[in-house]
């Protein structure tokens, strides 16, 4: 079996049967030498990442093609701009995040999760919806200077790398996404996100369980959620009762396949929150 | 394998119709302030050969409560479900009681001339280039502000009079002695870590009367009926009107979660 990432897609060449046929081999008594048990929980570790990534019968397992950190969570968002002759917009995920909460833009401006749903034009922005409830010149820089204009019509989605990495460069690191841990990074205080852009009218919901997610398949162990941990970001309803139900047990079609579609967990941790491609973060027991 | 298949499908399909709060994780689209609740009407319109009826209710709940259109007047609850058509509104039934040229435009009278489609698309206005008048924005501009649904505060404009509300049609309505209700109750919820609900009825009265919530949606007998959250996202119950036209669901759930229980 063949993991190796090229271009940016984990190529392997394992289906469905033949996974069924590997799990139902009898386990393969490694007799000494902890090189053979290393390679042993190697393989099966790789193989719990493909599990993980969602083999379905007779395709393969795909990961979107993880951009370089800086550029991780950047979006270039092109409704209609390129139609009404404006290059495209950059949105960088990273900048925001460290001074607002997911839960400001994708709750309390109606920011959609997906990329161009979001009906943003000229005139509601210059109503103070959308960009322009902090872009109006009074909280950040404001849409009507004409100057200012290509600060976000650029249509480059690598901007900003030095400045990135200047960013970057005090806060607690990850191998995936931006680089950046970002819980930790808030945890440790070293950034402050808003919570809510109208915080005296604003009170959080205390909802602290912490889920135990079994897993479909037999091999993979359990994924842990905090509710903890995603309120610090988002609200209630960034989740429920849209991606997740509120009842215990009745979310359906939720599969690491649909994750990887970018449903479910993926509407976030695909393109913005760490991605996909961290197995442990998730499920910590993985080996 | 052919039949393996088939079978699976099967199961799969029924078990898709069997399952009533099915959950695809696709993240909900939150429409524009200027869209929120806004319907479309299209039951006879494009079959006939004209655009459909788009419906803003942020225009008309400026002006009427809620109880006028939907009990005096007949309307349904659900999009669509209400089937209006032409001969109605001629006959000054649904839109025409109003649209009559004396409390509102009148419907355009029969022809297809140019001056009766200015008239047309004024309603009719699902794909076809008109300009909505009045505009959103600067009808609403001195309107108390909101972070959800159309971004107004319909209750607290009410309140100050910025919006004062018709709970009449000539013609149609009959006034009767308001009846005394009771003033808030409060509901439990059922998860332990949720904070109570408090239900505000005179809240609620100035706007939807008694009838367009009990019996229908509401049991009168306290209790009765035991309301879930999930039903309520299934757009039962508080959900036949909210995160449809009054305040979204999908914004905080403080907006009725409101009493701590610790």
């Amino acid at each position: 079996m063949n993991t190796g990432r090229e271009d940016g897609r984990v190529v392997s060449g394992v289906t469905l049967p033949s996974l069924f046929g590997f799990a139902r081999q009898p386990r393969p008594r490694v007799v000494g030498g902890s090189v053979g048990i290393l390679s042993l929980r190697t393989l099966i570790g790789l193989l719990f990442c493909t599990l993980a990534g969602g083999v379905s019968a007779g395709s393969y397992f795909e990961l979107p093609t993880q951009p370089p950190p800086a550029a991780y969570g950047n979006l270039l968002i092109n409704r209609i701009s390129v139609r009404n002759g404006i290059a495209p917009v950059v949105f960088p995920h990273w900048i925001h995040r460290a001074r607002y909460t997911c839960r400001v833009c994708h709750i309390e401006l109606g920011f959609n999760m997906a990329v161009n749903t979001t009906e943003i034009t000229e005139k509601r922005n210059r109503h103070g919806q959308y960009c322009g409830a902090c872009h109006n010149g009074k909280r950040s820089f404001g849409e009507t200077d004409r100057h200012q204009c290509r600060r976000c019509h650029n249509g480059n989605r690598y901007v900003g790398e030095a400045r990135f990495r200047k960013f970057a460069a005090g806060l607690p690191r990850t191998s995936f996404g931006n680089r950046i841990d970002w819980v930790k990074a808030l945890h440790e205080g070293k950034i402050k996100p808003v919570r809510s852009l109208h915080p005296s009218a604003y009170k959080p919901l205390q909802f602290e369980k912490d889920l135990v997610l079994k897993a479909a398949w037999k091999m993979v162990p359990p994924a842990y959620f905090s509710h903890r941990i995603h309120d610090q970001w988002l609200g209630c309803a960034n989740c429920h009762p849209s991606l997740f139900n509120i009842k215990r047990h009745t979310t359906r079609h939720f599969s690491m396949v649909a994750n990887l579609n970018g449903r479910f967990c993926g509407s976030c941790h695909l393109r913005v929150a760490f991605p996909l491609d961290d197995c442990r973060r998730c499920h910590p027991k993985m080996r | 394998m052919k039949g393996f298949i088939r079978v699976a499908s099967i199961l799969l399909v029924a078990g898709a119709v069997a399952a009533r709060a099915d959950t695809h994780g696709v993240p909900a689209h939150r429409p524009p302030p200027d869209e929120y609740g806004q319907v479309v009407m299209d039951n006879f319109a494009t079959t006939s050969g004209i655009a459909a009826v788009r419906f803003d209710h942020w225009l008309h709940r400026s002006e009427y409560t809620c109880r006028v259109c939907h009990v005096d007047l007949g309307f349904a609850m659900q999009a669509g479900a209400t089937r209006v058509r032409e001969v109605d509104n001629r006959h000054h039934q649904y839109c025409g009681a109003c649209h009559d040229g004396k409390e509102a435009f009148a419907v355009a009278p029969s022809g297809y001339d140019a001056e009766s489609q200015k008239v047309c698309v004024r309603c009719h206005a699902v794909g076809e280039r008109v300009t909505p008048r009045p505009d959103f924005y600067t009808f609403t501009e001195g309107f108390p502000k909101t972070l959800y649904g159309n971004r107004i505060d319909w209750l607290a404009a009410q309140r100050r009079g910025q919006i004062k509300l018709k709970d009449t049609v000539p013609g149609v309505t009959r006034r009767r002695r308001p009846i005394r209700h009771q003033g808030e109750t409060v509901f439990a919820a059922r998860d332990l870590q949720m904070p109570e609900i408090v239900f505000s009825h005179p809240k609620h009265a100035v706007w939807v009367g008694c009838e367009l919530c009990h019996p229908a949606i509401f049991p009168v007998e306290p209790g009765a009926d035991k309301i879930s959250m999930q039903a309520i996202f299934e757009g039962r119950y508080c959900g036949v009107c909210h995160g449809k036209v009054s305040f979204p669901l999908d914004f905080d759930c403080r907006l009725c979660h409101t009493r701590d229980v610790y």
